[in-house]
């Protein structure tokens, strides 16, 4: 299999056991799905093995690891944007449902009152924002699973994917509206 | 436009994404003055982020791991990839 070993590099069979998990929660806190992470890391995986001979050692594995994931991740986006047409959904999507023709809202926000630790550490309240993200509709639940890796790569997305930043920050601003509104009604609000 | 809420809720994620123009943080800031919806609103898009960002962070809970299932597929798949690469 693979020869030349130095001592201290670590042998790639490993790798799965080693870093999988964290390789998979790198994924799963971007993607927020099962399926699609278990799938980024199996490309990541793939793509380091061919690739080995290119880790010069001058991070750790789990670093490099890690930047070939992230990678994968940037590019699996793009591809969604490109292949759903996300750019499309800017002109046919207004987001006229909040307001009256005069731009008042028709449903006024409420304050919310919670703590955003506890709420992050609220199993209740982490199923509760997965419905709601998933009860968006399908471009932007994309928006979604994105939006960490936008706020960090937002060029390098844009590039390739044929939308412009401005295109990106209305479909999360839309998408804002919405999870804000399914939040509401389903938890800060009280029962509706 | 009578009232500015829908633009202003624009501006509001904007502010998250990129740095408003001069004149947009201005409006931005008087309507958010006068409007408890909108200001309601900007506070609810500051509690979202920092929920969103704080679950990021959750890379570090214990409990989210690899389904067996994708374990295996996962071995197979590299395993695989390595048989046919054989130098």
């Amino acid at each position: 299999m693979l020869c030349i070993m130095h001592k201290s590099v670590e042998n790639p069979e490993h790798w799965l056991a080693n870093h999988g998990d964290y390789l998979y929660r790198y994924a799963m806190s971007r993607l927020r799905n099962e399926e699609l992470s278990a799938d980024m890391v199996q490309e990541a995986l793939l793509a380091a093995w061919k690739g080995w001979k290119n880790f010069a050692g001058k991070s750790s594995v789990r670093t490099w690891l890690v930047g070939i994931l992230k990678h994968k991740i940037i590019d699996h986006i793009r591809k969604e944007i490109r292949d759903r047409k996300l750019a499309d959904a800017v002109e046919s999507d207004p987001t006229s449902a909040w307001f009256d023709a005069d731009g008042k809202w028709l449903e006024a926000p409420r304050a919310w009152k919670e703590n955003p630790e506890e709420l992050c550490e609220s199993e209740q309240f982490q199923k509760t924002l997965q419905g709601c993200i998933s009860k968006l509709p399908e471009k932007q639940q994309i928006i979604f699973q994105m939006r960490e890796l936008i706020g960090e790569d937002t060029d390098t997305i844009c590039k390739e994917a044929d939308i412009t930043s401005t295109h990106l920050h209305v479909l999360i601003h839309r998408a804002r509206l919405a999870l804000r509104t399914c939040l509401e009604h389903h938890w800060f609000g009280g029962s509706r | 436009m009578k009232h500015f809420c829908q633009k202003a809720s624009q501006l509001a994620s904007d502010a998250f994404e990129r740095n408003l123009t001069f004149w947009e943080r201005l409006k931005l800031r008087l309507h958010l003055s006068i409007c408890g919806m909108c200001r309601h609103y900007a506070d609810n898009l500051k509690l979202l982020n920092k929920i969103l960002f704080g679950m990021h962070h959750q890379q570090k809970d214990d409990d989210i791991c690899l389904s067996d299932e994708d374990r295996k597929r996962i071995e197979t798949a590299l395993k695989q990839s390595t048989t046919h690469s054989e130098h």
